[in-house]
């Protein structure tokens, strides 16, 4: 029963850390530019076919690939962001919204046009490895998956609390009006968040790469575990996102064990109705707020 | 000829009558001759169409989210067609030639009615076969009973049996793929304790509900049964009860993307049991490419496979060349239908396709291509099912699919992993 309750709590943990990339990403993109990215898990998928071809072509090993897929996303998110996303921000949610999704759609689209919808998975040494420890195993590309994840985590929050970029950027997350009075370039901000939220999503989609299969929906199962996990965690914030995903994930992890193998989102859910309950603004929100 | 009595009526009195008349002969005799004539040379092409190819409609998905195993499809039916016309052709209708005429039906059952209209309308079809999925299947079938053109399918819902007078299954139905699953299990050990997880789709839940029908029949015992959402991020925990249920025997009825997940976390797990991936997906060649080793000992079950017997095994050699894969079931398969329509056309001496029905439906082989099935014999029964046709069982060896059930078709020895 606890080894049970142990490798049920491992597992979740384990997929929480690629939960939290993809929904820190979405935070980031929410807290500072005030937009809602829909095409976030779509910036997974092609993180994903990035290391895919990689692989394949040259043989380079997924994990070595994200610093590729990384830059590529982080250049691919500025653009983004200054051709497209900068000509909608106004008081007008509704041209960010249709803009994001178009994104998602055109994106998904144009990868069955490119990729067609076959599954795409890379075989390396580790991908089948796990590692027994008592009566528990730990999957070795997810412990990697994970552990990097977390790293990449914590990087940003250096820096965002040590470098005056970073700083810049909470400070416009918690008063854009008052950050630009105070001198911040804003067009520079948005441009630099929406790219680190794209690189994570590239990280995302490289680490998922060694266990998890490629098509190009494959941002749209993630993604929904990222919004939960974005409102549970309050939205804007970072460590509230990272350590609603882990719970996401765990929750996930023990519905399917002790409820039923199709109930797992359903936990997840309960538990986003719990929170919303007694914390409307979700678990990082600072109380008397 | 009423234009023609008209003027001699107005010429009634003039003296000119009898070569009027006679002229009216002549016009009479060249008009019925022409016709006659036309009759003559009508003649002529009805022995010459005998040389004129045979049209055959191919309706696979060639684009979509079902175009991999369509376009692979469209090879083989390419290559039966060569090979049927190499080897001369229908030799009862002077060696005519079959012209495939192929038709993409886009994975989409609404296109796969306008494309099965169009076809049958466009072109003079003698018959039709497609398209491999059954859901496309069975609409492509309801316009084919309707315009009279018969369909042969590889298809395996059992649906396609009922009340249809035009479509023939050669294959072993979807009903008999369970047993043979629940049979297998035996194989692996005497006191099979099978655990079942499936997707909570209709696919997932009307297959595993056969299999719980039929287990306990087959002496089988059903420990775990266990349905889980399609699209999961994690395999782990499911994985994780289906140890704990002491199953000797997991049936995994899912896509692609799960089963990939499913098979690579039991490995992961170290656990020690033996894996049905039932058939689709799985027994085609993407699937060892996706899973690799992994894959190895994996047993499944199909409606054909290319180590059936040797016209099989020229088959599948034919197909590697072309392709570079394997014959999968549904490629081995169509080139198997489209010589038990040859073999029709030939005793039919007609591309009429209501002949095409007649011969098809007293179709009797035991040899050479159209034969090339598990139980080695076609014959259809009043509902168009073969009555000899069954599944069989295969296993994943060294990248290959190997038949290992039942005994009369096993080609190779349970690999025990």
């Amino acid at each position: 029963m606890w080894e049970t309750l142990a490798q049920a709590v491992i597992n979740g943990l384990l997929i929480g850390g690629i939960y939290a990339l993809v929904s820190i990403g979405v935070t980031l993109i929410f807290g500072v530019v005030k937009i809602v990215n829909f095409a976030q898990g779509e910036f997974v998928m092609i993180g994903m076919y990035i290391s895919f071809f990689l692989a394949t072509q040259f043989g380079i090993d997924p994990l070595v690939s994200l610093v590729v897929s990384m830059p590529v996303l982080f250049l691919a998110g500025v653009l983004i962001q200054h051709f497209l996303i900068r000509r909608v921000l106004g008081p007008n949610d509704m041209p960010q919204i249709f803009l994001t999704f178009a994104l998602s759609l055109l994106l998904l689209n144009l990868s069955l046009m490119l990729f067609s919808a076959n599954y795409r998975t890379v075989h390396t040494s580790y991908s089948d490895e796990a590692w027994h420890i008592g009566g528990l195993y730990i999957p070795v590309a997810k412990l990697i998956a994970f552990a990097v994840a977390m790293a990449l985590s914590g990087l940003l929050w250096v820096f965002l609390h040590t470098t005056d970029l970073g700083r810049a950027m909470r400070a416009a997350s918690q008063n854009r009006d008052v950050a630009m009075l105070m001198g911040i370039n804003p067009n520079r901000v948005f441009a630099v968040a929406f790219g680190t939220a794209l690189a994570l999503a590239g990280a995302a989609g490289s680490l998922l790469m060694p266990f998890y299969s490629a098509y190009p929906f494959v941002g749209q199962v993630f993604v929904l575990m990222a919004f939960v996990a974005v409102v549970m965690g309050t939205l804007g914030n970072v460590m509230g996102a990272l350590v609603a995903s882990l719970m996401m994930g765990v929750a996930e992890s023990l519905g399917i064990q002790f409820v039923g193998a199709d109930s797992g989102l359903i936990v997840v859910f309960a538990l986003l109705l719990l929170t919303l309950a007694f914390r409307p603004s979700g678990l990082g929100a600072k109380r008397g707020r | 000829m009423t234009g023609d009595r008209k003027p001699s009526a107005i010429n009634n009195a003039a003296p000119t009558k009898a070569s009027r008349t006679k002229l009216n002969r002549r016009k009479f005799l060249v008009k019925t001759g022409g016709v006659l004539a036309a009759g003559a040379f009508g003649a002529v092409p009805l022995r010459g169409w005998a040389a004129d190819p045979i049209n055959i409609g191919a309706l696979y998905p060639s684009t979509g989210s079902m175009a991999q195993i369509g376009v692979g499809c469209v090879a083989a039916a390419k290559l039966a067609v060569d090979m049927v016309n190499e080897a001369g052709g229908i030799k009862s209708l002077g060696g005519a030639k079959l012209n495939l005429i192929v038709s993409d039906v886009q994975s989409d059952t609404t296109v796969t009615r306008t494309e099965t209209d169009r076809l049958i309308s466009g072109n003079k079809l003698s018959a039709i076969h497609g398209c491999y999925a059954s859901a496309l299947t069975l609409i492509a079938s309801e316009v084919c009973e309707r315009a009279r053109v018969p369909i042969i399918t590889g298809s395996s819902s059992d649906q396609l049996n009922k009340g249809r007078t035009y479509t023939f299954t050669p294959f072993a139905r979807a009903s008999q793929f369970a047993k043979a699953q629940l049979q297998m299990a035996k194989l692996v050990s005497d006191q099979a304790k099978v655990a079942v997880i499936f997707e909570n789709t209709a696919f997932g839940t009307s297959t595993s509900n056969g299999l719980k029908e039929l287990a306990p029949g087959e002496g089988v015992e059903i420990v775990m049964f266990e349905p889980y959402s399609a699209g999961f991020t994690d395999a782990s925990p499911l994985i994780n009860k289906v140890k704990a249920s002491g199953a000797n025997t997991l049936f995994s009825l899912s896509y692609l993307n799960d089963l990939i997940l499913i098979v690579r976390t039991v490995k992961q797990v170290g656990l020690n049991i033996a894996i049905n991936g039932g058939s689709g997906g799985f027994v085609m060649p993407d699937f060892y490419k996706n899973v690799g080793k992994a894959a190895e000992g994996l047993q499944g079950v199909a409606h054909w496979n290319h180590d059936v017997n040797d016209d099989a095994q020229k088959v599948n050699a034919e197909f590697k060349k072309r392709t570079g894969e394997f014959a999968f079931e549904y490629a081995g398969g169509l080139v198997a239908q489209t010589f038990m329509l040859a073999d029709a056309l030939e005793r039919a001496a007609s591309a009429d396709p209501k002949k095409v029905r007649e011969a098809l439906s007293t179709l009797d082989v035991s040899s050479g291509f159209a034969a090339m099935a598990p139980g080695g014999k076609v014959k259809f029964g009043p509902d168009g099912k073969n009555v000899y046709g069954c599944p069989v069982g295969v296993q994943w060896q060294n990248a290959d699919l190997a038949s290992i059930f039942p005994k009369e078709d096993a080609r190779a020895p349970l690999m025990k992993t």
